[in-house]
């Protein structure tokens, strides 16, 4: 009766979101889930799941993993599809536990009193996060289903956080005390990183032809690139600060185009740098393993090397291209948070200016969003190259 | 008609082609045989100016192809490689309509072309077209890169090994269809083989090559009957010349033929006209017959073919 038992097998347990609901379960109940900090730099005292919201609270987190362990152990009908809309609506109101959480433990006295968000609830939200994952890789999803659940659940967290309950957590106070720095650092922290992306591209584009073109250019251009990636990245910030301040200083002209020892133009400059090596290896790489016969027999048809190009080898090598510029662009956002420390701009001045006053959650305010910004380009790009490599 | 006079072609020091002269007639299969190394695959890409030549001349239909454009002059030849170089990223259709498109035929009269071709290779519009070549068997791969090669209707076809890479069975029913195709078109073609049958199956004439040089250049019957040098001779293989012999004629040849088509006799075992001499004698000891009836296409008994005839006139 072999097709029973594999359909049993199938069906009857998963093992994975068994061991993710468990590890959220120990997590939710030993961690703290919430702070109450008497103002924004003072160490605040720590609330359990029972503590900070209650038995309501803890019963609704308890009984949902409870149902997701019994989903993952026994054979229910339709038990993913279950699961997939359970984990996205438990994940989209998440942060409601927080603004329990609020309504029960912050002093209504005191105007400096604020809400920290807890090892405990980072850690269900990311278990929660890891059995949705496995759930759609279950399901087989399409890319289509996957991005919307991720677009309803970042919904309802921002829903969440506009509300008034959640006003006290003390990473929302961060965001409204600076809610014009933010749409600032935004955009300088995109127009930074994507506009080095760009640039370091159409370079990497014409070395990586250089060296396909010429054997000889390629020992001494790989090893300038990988060279400058060597570098650590404060140091080559802070190197560009006296040639960028002198040429600033002899030519009036660049001081009126706002280049200067600081600021944004060695920031560009060294993201740039960054940036040419997973590009022009990735390139070079793609455009030499076109197949030669592929190659030969285009050009045995008749094929000039410009159609050759433009029709072959170049649709052959995008995936791989595709590849480095979304290496690329994951490195540039994150590269761009260091960026700030010469003055740059971007979401690194929150962090850093955060770890100055040792203000936690004005770190986090600068390092979420970095992280997002790079997820998504990873998704959108990832999303790019598959669709290239399946043409 | 393609003419090579005193062609060399040098890597270095090393000579590939040996100032060789060859005159490939219009409408003729020429293949190119010999070991790997040879010098036959330089031979050919010559020919197409993938490779310049070190010195000498090459005349298509009287022209020096040094005076031609090389892409022009690569348009007017169809070529096939035994990898195929199929391109990955393109559908069957694409692939085959490559030429026309480059020609920059009409969309319709493109698509007419790939259709037909499709048909002519034995695939089907409807579904291949439609795949791509990862899909596609190494037979049907190398189908479609024989359709592509004649998908610009060119004079001339050059054929690199290409059916080098096939298993043993679709590489005679490629031959097969090759033979088909070439009855049918009539194209000049230049093709390299190392495969000494595959040589003496399809060629109008063979030129043996060894260490750059042809070494003979003549008729498979000649090549059989009068090898130039040992170097042939142990090419085509002495044990079993003589049946290479008689399988280069057809039964239809030699039967003694019937004034006039008969129906045949019910449940009688015959031959067919284009079997060849080999397989009709291959028969004949199997059912040790002294004769064998005759059939057309129609499986009308056209004649009769008799051992006796077969091994005095045979070879």
């Amino acid at each position: 009766m072999l097709p029973n038992r594999v359909l049993s097998n199938r069906v009857l347990s998963n093992r994975v979101v068994l061991a993710l609901a468990l590890a959220a379960f120990g997590c939710v109940w030993l961690l703290n889930l919430g702070v109450v900090q008497p103002n924004r730099i003072v160490t605040g005292t720590g609330y359990g799941l029972y503590a900070a919201t209650g038995w309501l609270g803890a019963g609704i987190v308890s009984s949902l993993l409870l149902v997701v362990v019994v989903l993952a152990t026994r054979p229910v009908h339709k038990r993913y599809e279950v699961l997939a809309a359970l984990l996205t609506v438990a994940l989209m109101t998440l942060p409601l536990l927080l603004e329990v959480f609020a309504l029960h433990k912050l002093p209504t006295d005191s105007a400096y009193a604020r809400i920290g968000i807890g090892a405990g609830f980072w850690c269900l939200a990311f278990f929660l996060a890891l059995i949705l994952l496995e759930t759609l890789g279950q399901l087989r999803a399409s890319r289509r289903f996957q991005l919307s659940t991720v677009l309803l659940i970042v919904a309802g967290w921002w829903l969440c956080a506009s509300r008034e309950g959640l006003s006290s957590l003390s990473l929302i106070r961060e965001y409204t005390n600076r809610a014009d720095q933010f749409a600032q650092a935004l955009a300088v922290h995109l127009s930074l990183s994507l506009s080095a992306v760009a640039i370091s591209a159409v370079l990497a584009f014409a070395l990586a032809l250089a060296m396909v073109r010429r054997e000889r250019m390629r020992r001494p251009l790989l090893g300038l690139v990988s060279f400058m990636q060597t570098i650590p990245s404060l140091a080559l910030f802070g190197l560009l600060i006296a040639p960028l301040g002198a040429l600033s200083a002899a030519f009036p002209f660049l001081q009126a185009l706002g280049i200067r020892g600081i600021g944004w133009a060695p920031a560009l400059l060294a993201l740039i740098a960054y940036s040419l090596l997973p590009m022009v290896r990735n390139t070079y790489v793609a455009l030499i393993e076109v197949p030669e016969s592929v190659v030969d027999a285009g050009r045995g048809m008749g094929m000039s090397e410009r159609q050759i190009f433009m029709q072959v080898k170049l649709p052959l090598a995008l995936p791989v291209i595709i590849e480095g510029v979304r290496i690329t662009t994951i490195q540039a956002i994150g590269l761009t948070a260091v960026a700030a420390l010469i003055g740059a701009g971007g979401f690194g001045t929150f962090i850093f200016q955060g770890l100055g006053q040792a203000a936690m959650d004005l770190v986090l305010l600068g390092a979420l969003p970095t992280v997002f910004l790079a997820l998504a380009a990873d998704a959108i790009l990832s999303a790019l190259k598959f669709k290239e490599a399946s043409r | 008609m393609i003419e090579l006079k005193g062609v060399t072609r040098r890597f270095g020091d090393a000579v590939a082609v040996d100032d060789i002269d060859l005159t490939i007639e219009t409408g003729e299969v020429c293949v190119l045989v010999g070991s790997s190394g040879c010098g036959k695959s330089t031979t050919l890409r010559m020919i197409n100016r993938l490779l310049p030549s070190t010195s000498g001349e090459i005349l298509v239909d009287g022209e020096d192809i040094n005076k031609v454009d090389p892409e022009a002059l690569r348009l007017n030849m169809g070529y096939a490689i035994q990898s195929t170089g199929l391109f990955p990223h393109w559908t069957v259709a694409r692939n085959i309509g490559v030429v026309p498109n480059l020609l920059k035929w009409p969309a319709r009269k493109r698509d007419e072309r790939v259709n037909e071709l499709l048909i002519l290779l034995g695939l089907d519009p409807a579904t291949d077209a439609i795949k791509y070549p990862h899909q596609l068997s190494g037979g049907q791969a190398q189908r479609v890169g024989v359709a592509r090669a004649l998908a610009g209707d060119p004079n001339i076809l050059l054929m690199d090994e290409p059916f080098g890479a096939l298993d043993a069975i679709t590489r005679e029913n490629l031959q097969q269809e090759m033979l088909r195709i070439q009855r049918q078109l009539n194209k000049t073609t230049v093709f390299v083989t190392h495969d000494i049958d595959e040589a003496l199956k399809l060629a109008t004439r063979i030129a043996v090559m060894d260490q750059g040089r042809i070494i003979q250049h003549d008729t498979p019957e000649a090549i059989l009957r009068r090898p130039a040098s040992a170097f042939v001779e142990n090419l085509i293989g002495k044990g079993d010349r003589g049946l290479k012999l008689l399988a280069l004629r057809t039964v239809g040849e030699l039967m003694e033929g019937h004034s006039q088509p008969r129906e045949p006799e019910p449940g009688a075992d015959g031959l067919n006209e284009a079997d060849s001499l080999r397989f009709a004698l291959s028969v004949m000891v199997w059912e040790n017959t002294l004769q064998l009836p005759v059939y057309n296409g129609a499986g009308e008994e056209v004649g009769t073919v008799k051992r006796e005839h077969l091994l005095q006139g045979g070879a």
